[in-house]
């Protein structure tokens, strides 16, 4: 469930999940398998790269029916993801996908020149 | 929509990558040295075995200085594994050459870092790393200093014992 005080954006969406930003606790929330899951940035981070390192190849040609599952667990996270070789796929095109967006949205926050709410801003005189 | 991640760090995933590769390459650096330090010391070089310890040290604050600066910007600064360390060497003459190779190969990773800088726009850590590329002036000087020694003083009979006694001498000045 997610946390009925976020206030959350869509990042990110496709058939197999979504990833949401909250503004108000600075986290992206993480839908995916029938649970949703929190991550600070930096940890969003982390766990997209440890995404991207499972070894597809190695749980294809490994015929030992523990190589079928992938498990990953994130650091402070209640969350323990146990991923067969379909979910590792519709994952990372998720997370990949989201961080296209987050990063988008850096790029297009400074090519407008976004002063950030709260910051300083000159003030303007009108002719 | 709110911008988290520039919130979370003002360095890019690029530059923080290239950052934590050369904080790996200090700490080798620092490594080696020391690793130099103990041979020479096991040969009687007893100024060399100093001059080595110092300049581990120093490789040491290198790294420190890059990494407090990954983390400082946002960035997570990666404590570094390090293998593949010698025990030990060729010559005497042999650990100073490879001392300027090592010495050679930071310069150039610091130019390549530089260049990415440049490249994505990023002027603060920039201008951050015109202090290593200075100091990289006295490291290759030093060096390549010490190397000439050896063919001035010449090897032979004491050659080796003058050439140590005068590596503490050997500064840059600038
Ligand atoms: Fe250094
Ligand atoms: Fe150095």
């Amino acid at each position: 469930m997610i946390c009925p005080l976020a206030h959350f954006e869509e990042v990110y969406k496709t058939d197999h999940g979504a990833v949401y930003q909250c503004s108000r606790q600075n986290c992206y929330w993480l839908d995916f398998a029938g649970g949703t899951t929190a991550f600070k940035v930096s940890d969003f981070f982390n766990f997209k790269k440890k995404v991207d390192a499972v070894d597809i190849s190695a749980m294809i040609i490994d015929s030992s029916r523990t190589a079928d599952f992938t498990i990953i667990m994130p650091f402070r996270t209640p969350r323990c993801f146990v991923l067969d070789i379909n979910a590792v796929l519709n994952l990372r095109e998720l997370l990949a996908g989201a961080k296209f967006m987050i990063e988008l949205n850096s790029v297009v926050n400074e090519c407008l020149n976004v002063t950030p709410d709260r910051a300083f801003r000159p003030q303007t005189t009108n002719h | 929509m709110k911008d988290l991640l520039r919130l979370k760090t003002s360095l890019n995933e690029e530059i923080e990558k290239i950052l934590n590769e050369q904080i790996k390459v200090e700490a080798h650096s620092s490594s080696i040295y020391l690793a130099m330090s103990s041979w020479c010391d096991d040969q009687g070089y007893d100024f060399s075995a100093d001059f080595f310890a110092k300049q581990s040290e120093e490789e040491r604050t290198h790294m420190l200085k890059l990494f407090n600066y990954v983390n400082d910007r946002g960035g997570r600064a990666i404590s570094p594994e390090i293998v593949n360390i010698p025990a030990d060497f060729e010559s005497f003459r042999g650990v100073f050459e490879q001392m300027l190779e090592q010495e050679m190969y930071v310069t150039q990773q610091f130019n390549n870092i530089a260049d990415k800088c440049m490249k994505v726009k990023d002027f603060v850590t920039f201008q951050f790393i015109q202090w290593f590329l200075e100091e990289q002036i006295e490291e290759e000087y030093v060096a390549r200093r010490i190397l000439e020694m050896f063919d001035v003083i010449g090897e032979e009979g004491t050659g080796r014992w003058e050439i140590d006694k005068h590596i503490p001498k050997v500064s840059y000045e600038g």
